[in-house]
C-alpha cells in the first residue's frame, strides 16, 4: 500500500496567553499519537523549527491589531484549514473587555503617554475577519474535544459545536447544582462540549464556551431574580468571556 | 410467603448480605442532595431521601451507552457489551419504580430494546414506600404513585420497630429466603400496616385541581393556551427537567472514532426536546423552534400522547422536574393553571 504523506500542521498565535497551545503540548502519550496521523511544521511552545508549508492551521488568540489582520488573511491564503483554537479565538474572550471602553481611553489606560506607538483595534475573534473552518472553545481547551475536532479535520466532515447548556452535561454528571448551593453559575447560558469540566471539579461555569445560540434573556433574568444577584454582578459574568460578542445580550440585559 | 419481617436492628446485616449476592445502588447523600451511587459502606446509605438528583433511570438507560464496535478496513462490528452484570436497586421510591414501568413500555415496544432488556433483566428492585411527602414539589398522590402499584421485588415499608417486606417476585423470595432474621409477617404486622396506610391517607392529598382524567380532557382541549407562553417565556431551555425526568427517554446516536481512524465506537447519549436544534431537520426547518413549543412538548409526552398510545400517564409525580427547574416552573402549578382556564372556559 501506498503511504500517504501526513497534512501538515501548523500553529499560531495571536493576543492570548499561549495556554491553550500549552493544553494542547500538554497531552502527553495523545500528542505522540497524534504526530503519527499529521505532521507538525511549526508549533513555536514545542519546537524551534518554524515551517511555512502547512495545511492545516490552529489559531490561537484574538485579532486586536492591523498587523494582526494582515497575518491572518495570509494564513487564511496559504491553509486548507483554519481552526479556532480557544477562547480567544473563537469568540474574543477575554479581551473583549477592551471593547467595553472605546478606544482612544482603553488605550490612553494601558499605554499612558506612548499610546500613538501602539497599533490597536476593538478585539475580534478569528472568524470576524477569516473564514474559520472549525471551532474549539474553552479558555482552556478542553482536550477530549481537541481530539474530536483532530479525527473530524481528517476524516473531512464537519464538527458540531453543541447548541445546548452546559447544564444539560453537568445533569448527566449528577453534579449538585450550584444554585442549590447559593453560588451563582453560567452553565444555563453557556454552550456545552467540555463535559462541565468546571463544575465537576468545584468551580462555577464562566462562560467561556460562548453563549448558546439562542439564550433566553428573559428566563435568565428570572432566575438571577430568584437567586438575589444583582444585574451589574450578574453583567460582570456574562461579559468576562462573552464582550466582543455578547453586546446584543448586553443591551438586552440592561 | 407473601409478606415477611426483618427488624430495623438486622437490617444492616440483610443488606450486606444482598452486597453479596449482586452489585448494590442504594441513596446516599451529595453534598445538600441525594445521588443512587454503588454502596461500599452499607451505612452510607440513606432510606429517608428527596428524590436524587437522576432517577435509577441511569442503571437501566445510562447517560451515555456503549452501543457496538466497528472497524472500517476490514469492515467488522461487534456488540460492545456481551455481559450484563445482576444488581440490586436498594430503596427505591414508589414514584422511581412506576418510572420503570414506564421505560418498559417504551422499550419493549416493537423493536425492542436490547440493551434496556438486558439490563432489566439483571436488574432486582426493592423498594421503599414514603410515608410522608418528600418535599412540597411532588405530585405522586394525583399520580397515584404515593402507594406501591407493582414492578418491584420486594417493597419496603416502615412499621416502627420493624420493616415488613412485600415479596412480589421470586426473585424477591429468593432474597429474603432461609435468613433467620427475616420472618414472615404475623397478623399484628398485618393490621400494623393497614394502620400505616390509612395514616397516610390524611398526608397525602391530590395536588392536582381536578381528577386525572380531567387533566388530560383538559390538555386535549388547551393546546393553544397562553399557559405555554408564559412557561415558554420562563424557560431557558437547559434542559435539566427532561434530564432528570425517570420517563425521558430520548437519545441520540453518535459515532465516536479512535485515533487510529480505523476503528470506533457507536454509543448512544441522552438527548432532549428541550434543546434548541431538537426539531431542527435538514435544510434549517424547525418544528419546535420556540421555547413554549417545547415545554409544552413535554407536557403532552407526560400527560396526553403516551395515554393515547399505551394507557398510561407518563408523570410520575417524584417532582424532579419542578425541583430542578432553574426557573421555577411548577408542573403542579401548569397544570393547575390550565384546570384553571378550563374552568373559566366554562
Amino acid at each position: 500500500m501506498k503511504k500517504q504523506s501526513k497534512p501538515k500542521v501548523a500553529f499560531f498565535d495571536f493576543t492570548d496567553c499561549e495556554g491553550c497551545q500549552l493544553q494542547f503540548a500538554n497531552m502527553g502519550v495523545t500528542l505522540l499519537e497524534i504526530t503519527k496521523l499529521v505532521d507538525i511544521v511549526n508549533f513555536r511552545e514545542v519546537m524551534s523549527e518554524q515551517g511555512e508549508d502547512y495545511e492545516i492551521a490552529f489559531i490561537e488568540g484574538s485579532i486586536t491589531s492591523d498587523n494582526d489582520v494582515m497575518r491572518i488573511k495570509k494564513i487564511r491564503e496559504k491553509a486548507k484549514v483554519i481552526v479556532s483554537l480557544g477562547a480567544c479565538a473563537t469568540i474574543g474572550g477575554v479581551n473583549g473587555i477592551k471593547n467595553r471602553t472605546p478606544l482612544e481611553i482603553a488605550k490612553q489606560r494601558v499605554y499612558g503617554e506612548k499610546k500613538e506607538t501602539v497599533n490597536t483595534i476593538i478585539a475580534m475573534p478569528v472568524h470576524k475577519v477569516v473564514k474559520v473552518d472549525y471551532f474549539i472553545h474553552g479558555c482552556p481547551i478542553y482536550i477530549p474535544e481537541v481530539i474530536n475536532v483532530i479525527e473530524c479535520i481528517l476524516m473531512g466532515k464537519p464538527y458540531v459545536v453543541p447548541n445546548y447548556a452546559v447544564c444539560t452535561e453537568c445533569k448527566m454528571n449528577e453534579n449538585v447544582c450550584r444554585y442549590e448551593k447559593d453560588e451563582e453559575c453560567l452553565g444555563t447560558v453557556t454552550r456545552a462540549g467540555c463535559n462541565s469540566w468546571c463544575i465537576n471539579n468545584g468551580n462555577r461555569c464562566y462562560g467561556c464556551r460562548g453563549l448558546v445560540d439562542n439564550p433566553a434573556v428573559d428566563g435568565q433574568k428570572d432566575i438571577l431574580l430568584k437567586y438575589g444577584l444583582k444585574l451589574e454582578d450578574i453583567l460582570k459574568h456574562f461579559t468576562l468571556y462573552n464582550d466582543s460578542v455578547g453586546e446584543k445580550y448586553d443591551k438586552e440585559l440592561k | 410467603m407473601k409478606y415477611a419481617v426483618i427488624k430495623k436492628e438486622d437490617l444492616n446485616k440483610w443488606v450486606e448480605h444482598l452486597k453479596k449476592t449482586a452489585r448494590l445502588y442504594a441513596p446516599k447523600k451529595k453534598e445538600n442532595q441525594f445521588i443512587f451511587r454503588p454502596i461500599k459502606d452499607v451505612n452510607e446509605i440513606t432510606l429517608k431521601y428527596i428524590p436524587t438528583i437522576l432517577p435509577p433511570k441511569k442503571y437501566y438507560y445510562p447517560q451515555k451507552e456503549k452501543l457496538f464496535r466497528f472497524k472500517i478496513k476490514p469492515f467488522k462490528t461487534a456488540k460492545a457489551i456481551k455481559a450484563f452484570e445482576e444488581y440490586i436497586l436498594f430503596a427505591v421510591h414508589t414514584c422511581d419504580i412506576a418510572g420503570i414501568q414506564c421505560m418498559d413500555v417504551i422499550f419493549r415496544e416493537g423493536p425492542e430494546d436490547p440493551n434496556y432488556l438486558n439490563r432489566k433483566d439483571k436488574m432486582t428492585i426493592i423498594g421503599i414506600e414514603c410515608l410522608e411527602y418528600c418535599d412540597k414539589y411532588a405530585n405522586c398522590t394525583s399520580m397515584g404513585n404515593h402507594v406501591p402499584r407493582g414492578g418491584y421485588d420486594l417493597m419496603m415499608v416502615d412499621l416502627g420497630e420493624k420493616f415488613i417486606l412485600h415479596i412480589n417476585s421470586e426473585k424477591g423470595e429468593r432474597l429474603v429466603h432461609g435468613l433467620a432474621y427475616i420472618k414472615e409477617a404475623d397478623e399484628k404486622d398485618m393490621l400494623n400496616l393497614e394502620r400505616v396506610r390509612e395514616a397516610k391517607k390524611k398526608v397525602f392529598k391530590e395536588e392536582f385541581n381536578a381528577s386525572l382524567i380531567k387533566v388530560y380532557e383538559t390538555f386535549d382541549k388547551h393546546f393553544a393556551s397562553k399557559v405555554w407562553q408564559d412557561v415558554g417565556r420562563r424557560c431557558v431551555a437547559c434542559g435539566n427537567c427532561t434530564n432528570v425526568c425517570p420517563t425521558c427517554y430520548c437519545f441520540d446516536v453518535m459515532d465516536e472514532m479512535e485515533l487510529s481512524l480505523n476503528q470506533g465506537m457507536r454509543y448512544r447519549i441522552w438527548n432532549s426536546c428541550q434543546m434548541d436544534d431538537f426539531a431542527k431537520v435538514a435544510g434549517g426547518e424547525d418544528f419546535r423552534k420556540g421555547r413554549d413549543g417545547r415545554q409544552r412538548h413535554r407536557y403532552y409526552r407526560k400527560f396526553k400522547y403516551p395515554v393515547d398510545k399505551f394507557n398510561r400517564y407518563f408523570c410520575t409525580g417524584c417532582g424532579r422536574c419542578t425541583r430542578t427547574c432553574m426557573a421555577q416552573i411548577s408542573l403542579v402549578e401548569t397544570v393547575n393553571s390550565l384546570l384553571a382556564e378550563e374552568g373559566e372556559l366554562r
